[in-house]
C-alpha cells in the first residue's frame, strides 16, 4: 500500500489549492508591467486585525487608497480593502506575510530617505504619496499590494473588502446575481423591443 | 439515489472508464444503459450543481475547479526540446477536475466540424514538416452522432449560411442576441460578412427534464448552478447512475493501466481519496482522461512488454498536441453593453472557416463577439482593462468605472497543425502531488497557425471599427504557453504506424483498450472542439457496444 504522506488528498487540496503568492503573480503576468485617507477605516471601525499591526494596517490601507483612490466615488478605503489584506495574510497568504513585511520595511526605508521627517506614509499629502509611489511601482512589494487591492476591492464581501459591494457598484457590475432578463444593454434593447412588437 | 451501485475492485466489471468528462461521461451513460457494468474513475471530486458558485476569487484566482494551481500538479513547459522546461505557476495543460470534467466549466460554444475538416489533407496536399492528415472517418459518418449530441446533450442554435448539413434541426432556438452580437451583426453587414447565431451546449428552454438558462453570466470557467449548461454532469451522469449499472468513483487518481501476459489490459491501478493504492479489474478499459492525461497515463503504463508506454508502438502517444490558436481585440463603446450578463457569445462569423490559398498559409477559423475579459471584475482588471491607461490612481479608477460595462472582445479561434515537436511527455524530474511524473508540455505554434490568428485579429479590428467602437486595442499574437484545448495526442487512424487507435477508438496494440477524447482528433477544427469530442464518444460507444455484444472486447 502506498500513501501520499500524512495528509489525505482532500486535506492536501484544501491546503494547497489556495491563493498562493504564485497564484497572484501568474495573474499579474507579463502583460501588466507597470495611494490619503490618513486614518484607515479599520481604526475608525475599531475592528481588530488578525495579523497586521496597527502601523502595518495604516500603511497598507494608505497604499491601497492611492491605488484605488477615493474621488467623488468610494475607493479602497470605503470598501475596507485593508481587511482583505489582513484576512488573506492570516490564512491563505500567510506564507507571504514575512516577504510582504520585508517589502514594507524597504518601502518605508525608501520613504525615510525621500522624506526624512515623515511620520508615516499615511500622513503625507496625496500628491506626495502619489509622487513617492511612482518611484516604487515595480517589483514584488508594489505588485503584491496592487493585486491584493484589486482582489480586496472586487472579490466577494465575505473576504473582507468590497464592503456593501462598493467595488462592483463603481464599475456597474450588478453583482453575483441569479437570473437576468433580456435586454441587458443599450444595443440589444431595441432589437428585443422590435422582437416583442413583432410577435 | 435508488439505483446507486458499488462494485468491489476485485470484481471484474465490463468496463473501467478513466475520466468522466465530455467523452467519459457519454461512454459511461451509453455503456451502462446498454446493460454493461461500468466503473468510472474520476480524479476530481463529485460536485453537484448546488456546489457551483459565482466566487471569482475561488474559481478564477484560486483555480477551484482546476484542482488548484501548478504547485499541486507540477506540470512543466518548454517551447522546443532544446529548451529547459520550466514549472510555471499556472498549469500549461488546463482542465477542470471534477465529475463531468471540463464540460462543467467550459464556455459551451459548440461548433460541429465540417466535411472539409475530415479530408483537408487530400484537398490541400501535404504540409512539409507536419503530420497533417485526413481522418479515417468522414463528416457523413459522424453526422448522426452530432445529431445525437444535439438532442441528448442539449444544444441550442439556428442554422448559419455555411453550416455543414444536418439530418435534424436544432432541438431548440438559439440563445437571444446580446449587445455584443448586435454590434458585430451591424459590422458584418457593413463589411459584407455573415453573422449567425452561436450554437451552445446550453439549453435556451427546458429540455429532457432539465431547466433552461437563467442568464446568470457565469459560463466561462464556472459550473452551472441551473444545470442548463449541457455538461456530461448535467446531461449524462444522472442517466448512467439511474441505470443501476454504473458507479462513479470520484477522487480516484489513476497511476497506471496494467496488462497481463496476453498483452491485454487487466486492471486500472489508482489512488483512492485517502491516497491508498487500489486496482479495479475490468474486461476492457476506456481511457477518456483528455488529450494531456490520456497520453500521460499511457506513457506511465510502460512495462517490459510495452517499454515505450502502452499502446505506443507507433510512438504517436503524446505527439501532435493541438491547442487551437487564438486572437482577441478589445473595443469600448459609447453606451453600456452589460455583456457580463447571459452566455458569452451570441453571434459568430464563419466567413473565414476554410483555408484560402490567397492568404498564403494554411488555416481557417471563426470569429465571435463576447465580453471575455469583461465577464467578471477581477478578470477585467487583470487582463481586460485598457493597457494605455496607468494601472493605479484616479485615471485608472475612472477608466475601469467607464469601460467595464461598455467593453467587448472580438475573438478569433483557429486551426493548429499537428507536429511531432508539439507534445506531452513525462517530466523526468517534476512530480505531481500524488507522486506521479508530471506532464511536460512542449509546444510552439506553427507559423501558419500564428499567421491565421493574426489574420483574424486584423478582421476583428475591422469589425470593431465598423461597429463604432470609440477605442480598441489588440492583445497581440504570441506563441501560446499552454491551453485548454487538448487535442491530437492519441490520434485515430487506419495505419498502426502513424496512429494510436483505429477508426473505432480501439488501440492498435492492446485489443481491449479504447481511447476516446480530444486526443483522438486528427486535425484541430476551428477552435471549438467539445461538440466533436462528444460526437466521437457517442460513435465510439456504438462500436464498443457492438464489439462487446460479439464477445470481442
Amino acid at each position: 500500500m502506498k500513501n501520499i504522506g500524512k495528509l489525505s488528498r482532500r486535506h492536501f487540496l484544501q491546503s494547497t489549492g489556495s491563493l498562493t503568492g504564485a497564484a497572484y503573480f501568474r495573474l499579474l503576468g507579463p502583460g501588466i508591467v507597470a495611494i490619503t485617507q490618513a486614518a484607515c477605516s479599520a481604526k475608525e471601525a475599531q475592528a481588530a486585525f488578525k495579523v497586521l499591526t496597527a502601523s502595518e494596517a495604516s500603511d497598507f490601507a494608505a497604499i491601497a487608497a492611492r491605488i484605488m483612490p477615493t474621488t467623488d466615488t468610494p475607493g479602497a478605503t470605503e470598501a475596507g480593502v485593508v481587511y482583505f489584506f489582513d484576512n488573506a495574510f492570516a490564512a491563505e497568504m500567510s506564507t507571504e506575510l514575512s516577504d510582504a513585511r520585508e517589502g514594507l520595511a524597504k518601502f518605508n526605508a525608501a520613504l525615510d530617505k525621500a522624506h526624512p521627517d515623515n511620520a508615516g506614509f499615511d500622513t503625507l499629502s496625496e500628491d506626495a504619496q502619489d509622487a513617492f509611489l511612482k518611484t516604487q511601482q515595480t517589483g514584488y512589494f508594489f505588485n503584491l499590494s496592487w493585486a491584493m487591492t484589486m482582489f480586496g476591492f472586487f472579490s466577494m464581501e465575505k473576504y473582507g473588502g468590497n464592503k456593501d459591494q462598493l467595488g462592483w457598484d463603481l464599475i456597474g457590475f450588478e453583482g453575483s446575481h441569479g437570473a437576468w432578463q433580456y435586454p441587458f444593454g443599450h444595443y440589444d434593447a431595441e432589437v428585443h423591443a422590435e422582437t416583442k412588437h413583432g410577435e | 439515489m435508488a439505483n446507486e451501485v458499488k462494485f468491489d475492485t476485485r470484481e471484474e466489471v465490463d468496463f473501467a472508464i478513466i475520466g468522466s468528462g465530455s467523452a467519459g461521461g457519454i461512454l459511461a451513460k451509453e455503456l451502462s444503459t446498454a446493460g454493461f457494468k461500468v466503473v468510472v474513475l474520476e480524479q476530481g471530486p463529485y460536485r453537484k450543481a448546488s456546489d457551483f458558485n459565482h466566487d471569482e476569487l475561488s474559481v478564477f484566482v484560486r483555480g477551484e475547479l482546476l484542482g488548484g494551481h501548478n504547485d499541486v500538479h507540477g506540470q512543466t513547459f518548454r517551447q522546443t526540446e532544446n529548451d529547459i522546461a520550466d514549472r510555471p505557476d499556472v498549469q500549461p495543460a488546463r482542465y477542470a477536475r471534477n465529475v463531468g470534467g471540463s464540460s462543467v466549466h467550459f464556455t459551451a460554444n459548440f461548433w460541429r466540424l465540417r466535411p472539409v475538416d475530415f479530408k483537408e489533407r487530400s484537398l490541400l496536399g501535404p504540409i512539409a514538416g507536419t503530420n497533417f492528415a485526413d481522418w479515417p472517418i468522414t463528416y457523413e459518418e459522424l453526422e448522426p452522432y452530432y445529431t445525437k449530441v444535439d438532442w441528448e446533450i442539449g444544444v441550442s442554435g439556428a442554422p448559419g449560411p455555411f453550416d455543414a448539413p444536418r439530418s435534424k434541426p436544432f432541438p431548440m432556438p438559439p440563445m437571444p442576441i446580446k449587445s455584443s452580437g448586435v454590434l458585430m451583426e451591424r459590422a458584418a453587414k457593413k463589411l459584407g460578412l455573415h453573422a449567425q447565431p452561436e450554437p451552445h451546449a446550453i439549453l435556451s428552454q427546458p429540455h429532457n427534464g432539465r431547466a433552461g438558462c437563467i442568464s446568470c453570466g457565469y459560463c466561462m470557467y464556472y459550473g452551472c448552478e441551473a444545470g442548463a449548461k449541457s455538461s456530461t454532469l448535467a446531461a449524462m451522469i444522472p442517466l448512467a447512475e439511474a441505470s443501476g449499472n454504473c458507479e462513479i468513483r470520484p477522487d480516484s487518481t489513476v497511476i497506471r493501466i496494467d496488462t497481463n501476459d496476453q498483452g491485454r489490459a487487466s486492471q486500472v491501478v489508482y489512488l483512492d481519496a485517502a491516497g491508498t493504492e487500489q486496482a479495479q479489474k475490468a474486461k476492457a478499459v476506456v481511457l477518456s482522461a483528455n488529450g494531456a492525461e490520456s497520453a500521460r497515463l499511457l506513457l506511465m503504463s510502460a512495462s517490459p512488454q510495452h517499454p515505450d508506454g502502452l499502446a505506443n508502438s507507433s510512438g504517436f502517444v503524446g505527439r501532435n498536441l493541438m491547442h487551437n490558436a487564438h486572437s482577441a481585440v478589445n473595443g469600448v463603446f459609447e453606451y453600456p453593453l452589460n455583456d457580463y450578463k447571459g452566455v458569452q457569445v451570441s453571434r459568430i462569423i464563419h466567413d473565414f472557416y476554410e483555408t484560402d490559398e490567397q492568404r498564403g498559409f494554411y488555416g481557417g477559423g471563426g470569429i465571435d463577439a463576447r465580453p471575455l475579459f469583461s465577464a467578471t471584475p477581477i478578470f477585467h482588471v487583470l487582463a481586460g482593462r485598457d493597457p494605455n491607461v496607468p494601472r493605479w490612481g484616479k485615471q485608472f479608477k475612472e477608466t475601469m468605472a467607464h469601460d467595464f460595462t461598455r467593453q467587448m472582445s472580438v475573438v478569433g479561434s483557429t486551426t493548429s497543425l499537428a507536429l511531432d515537436s508539439n507534445n506531452i511527455t513525462l517530466d523526468p524530474e517534476s512530480k505531481d502531488a500524488w507522486g506521479r511524473p508530471a506532464i511536460r508540455e512542449t509546444y510552439m505554434d506553427h507559423p501558419d497557425d500564428l499567421a491565421m490568428a493574426g489574420f483574424l485579429e486584423d478582421r476583428a479590428a475591422e469589425i470593431l471599427d465598423a461597429a463604432g467602437a470609440v477605442k480598441s486595442w489588440r492583445r497581440g499574437i504570441h506563441p501560446t504557453n499552454g491551453g485548454e484545448h487538448l487535442l491530437g495526442t492519441c490520434r485515430m487512424g487506419d495505419d498502426p504506424a502513424s496512429s494510436v487507435v483505429d477508426s473505432k477508438h480501439r488501440s492498435h496494440d492492446v485489443p481491449n483498450l479504447f481511447v476516446c477524447d480530444g486526443s483522438s482528433m486528427v486535425t484541430s477544427g476551428r477552435g471549438q472542439p467539445t461538440m466533436t469530442i462528444m460526437a466521437l464518444a457517442f460513435r465510439a460507444a456504438d462500436h464498443i457496444k457492438a464489439a462487446a455484444g460479439n464477445g470481442d472486447i
